[in-house]
């Protein structure tokens, strides 16, 4: 004889929560679906001040301009190199930072809000804050080449190598955000589990590889995610560090939709070029999304234990 | 290791830092260091009596920042706990939308706001900025309180309810005091975003009196492609820092927790 079931009042209220949700979901429907939706509608159309900033459907011909567009495939180029890049370094750092915070001592707490403050800092100060440190001749970098008796390297003005120092400074603030995330992903590990590992004389190298790694899956996943659609955004730091220079080198995809609509008013095509980049955007998440839920199919079949799953993490990177 | 973690994160706003207190010869000349005597404020000075003086940003993004978080606050604490009720398909939907939202990044949308901006007439309007910046951390601050609510016993508001006391009487009575820590890390956590947005701030707002800290930050180093005002420059960033640097640095223990266990437990 089973007992029977306990009346659950919470079943009522089932219905009643739907609306609690609601007033948040249509403040997100205005604010990220509306513009999504009218970007797609807009790069049907020709508004610039040919047209005094008026829209006429013009069929295809944003479209077909992109495809030929060499400054759109320049930029595409430099976004993606400086968003695979960029994530490759954070996560590689952002797991030795992790690590690093997540062994106990004196001043931890003060230690990890210290390492956080790049990541807390708003990207405009820090980029104005880059280019004193880049800047040539005389910024600080140049200063200790040429104390050192080297000549001075013009970080900011060379088209080859200026992307470069733009993921510097990206893999700057934003390492800390995955470190902590990979934190979080750290504490969930018993502490037994690692201790056994040790008594069996297990070294610190295979400690990571066999049991630390394996179980930070979920968290990486997530990092990568979340790092790799913010660097294809990228907006704030090329806007103030380089404003695109020089030569276009480090124009982003989202400057160049920036410019096109603030600059030369042509809101048809910046409509178009930002759709497109979403699309870049959604495609390359969902790649990512897929090719990491392989890896984790296949660490399933290795390991027996399962775990823990991060679903709600932080997006403010 | 550690000291060598605390160089690469501190060693930049350091030198900041000494660039903003050294005059401009001292910053070109290793020989005007040598020579003494180049401590000034004269960089800090010239940052207060610009026009607009530079008070005025950090005032903006203060005043933003609050209203954004308040408001970011009470439209996601319902749905928080909403979505904690549901079951099946559409708790799923919803959290897989709630952390799409989260990723896509808002430069793509400044276009569409903008022309929404300009059709409601919210341009130049300081706080009109509180409902782009709301939506934009609602994704997180419902997945943060949600998990924080499906901490919380069951039975306790269960008990609430039989005690005869509805929704509103629960949530004041019962369940926000046992969410305290939740809504504070959340909290300072929605502040530091809305604090550093930067794209929908440059579109809305053209007054310089109403800038916000980003958008002034960056009309600063924009202004001056010919001359080298670096001194003014890292002053800027130190004063555009100090706040943050306190917020930090007081709430350092709600931020990382906040995070983490958000992680963790949703």
């Amino acid at each position: 004889m089973s007992p029977a079931p306990s009346p659950r009042p919470a079943r009522r209220q089932h219905g009643s929560a739907v609306w609690l949700m609601l007033p948040a979901f249509l403040l997100l429907a205005i604010v990220f679906l509306g513009p999504l939706l009218q970007a797609v509608w807009l790069s049907g159309q020709a508004s610039s001040l040919l047209t005094g900033l008026q829209p006429v459907a013009n069929g295809g011909a944003n479209w077909q301009r992109l495809l030929g567009d060499g400054r759109f495939w320049q930029d595409t180029v430099f976004t993606l190199r400086f968003a695979l890049v960029s994530v490759g370094l954070e996560l590689v750092l952002g797991l030795a930072m992790a690590l690093l915070l997540h062994r106990p001592g004196r001043g931890g707490g003060l230690l990890r809000a210290l390492a956080l403050l790049p990541w807390a800092l708003p990207g405009t100060v820090l980029a104005l804050g880059w280019r004193w440190i880049f800047q040539a001749p005389y910024g600080p970098l140049n200063a200790l080449i040429q104390f050192l008796g080297g000549q001075p390297y013009g970080f900011l003005t060379t088209p080859a190598t200026t992307w470069l120092f733009a993921v510097v400074a990206d893999v700057w603030k934003s390492t800390p955000f995955v470190a902590l995330l990979l934190l979080a992903g750290l504490q969930a590990i018993p502490a037994e589990l690692e201790e056994s590992l040790q008594l069996e004389g297990a070294s610190r190298a295979q400690i990571l590889r066999r049991l630390i790694l394996p179980l930070l899956g979920p968290w990486i996943r997530l990092a990568v995610l979340f790092r790799l659609a913010q660097a294809l955004g990228l907006f704030d730091l090329v806007q103030v560090l380089t404003r695109g220079g020089p030569a276009g080198s480090t124009e982003s995809l989202a400057l160049y939709a920036y410019l096109q609509a603030m600059r030369f008013l042509d809101f048809g095509y910046s409509a178009t070029v930002v759709v497109a980049t979403f699309l870049l955007l959604a495609v390359l998440t969902l790649l990512g999304w897929l090719l990491l839920r392989w890896g984790r199919g296949r660490e399933r079949d290795r390991q027996r234990g399962r775990p823990v799953s991060p679903a709600a993490a932080g997006g403010a990177g | 290791m550690k000291p060598l973690l605390l160089l690469w994160s501190l060693a930049p706003l350091l030198w900041q830092l000494y660039s903003s207190l050294i005059t401009p010869e001292a910053l070109v000349d290793p020989a005007a260091v040598a020579a003494g005597s180049f401590w000034t404020l004269e960089n800090y000075r010239q940052l207060l009596v610009a026009s607009p003086p530079f008070w005025r940003p950090l005032l903006n993004s203060s005043l933003v920042g609050g209203a954004s978080t308040l408001l970011t606050l009470a439209l996601a604490l319902p749905c928080a706990y909403g979505l904690q009720r549901q079951r099946g398909a559409l708790r799923w939907a919803a959290t897989l939308v709630l952390l799409a939202a989260a990723m896509v990044p808002t430069v793509l949308l400044f276009l569409a706001l903008l022309q929404l901006a300009r059709s409601l007439d919210l341009g130049n309007r300081l706080l009109a900025l509180s409902l782009p910046y709301s939506a934009l951390n609602l994704p997180l601050a419902v997945l943060l309180l949600r998990a924080a609510f499906a901490e919380l016993p069951a039975e306790l508001e269960d008990a609430a309810r039989l005690e005869g006391m509805n929704l509103a009487a629960r949530l004041r009575h019962v369940l926000l005091p046992l969410l305290a820590p939740a809504l504070g890390s959340t909290a300072i956590l929605v502040f530091l975003s809305c604090w550093n947005e930067y794209p929908i701030a440059l579109t809305w707002i053209s007054r310089p009196e109403l800038l916000t800290l980003p958008p002034a930050i960056a009309r600063i180093a924009g202004s001056s492609l010919f001359t080298v005002p670096y001194g003014a420059f890292a002053a800027a960033t130190v004063l555009g820092s100090l706040p943050l640097l306190l917020l930090v640095l007081v709430f350092q223990r709600s931020i990382v927790s906040g995070l983490t266990q958000g992680a963790i437990k949703g």
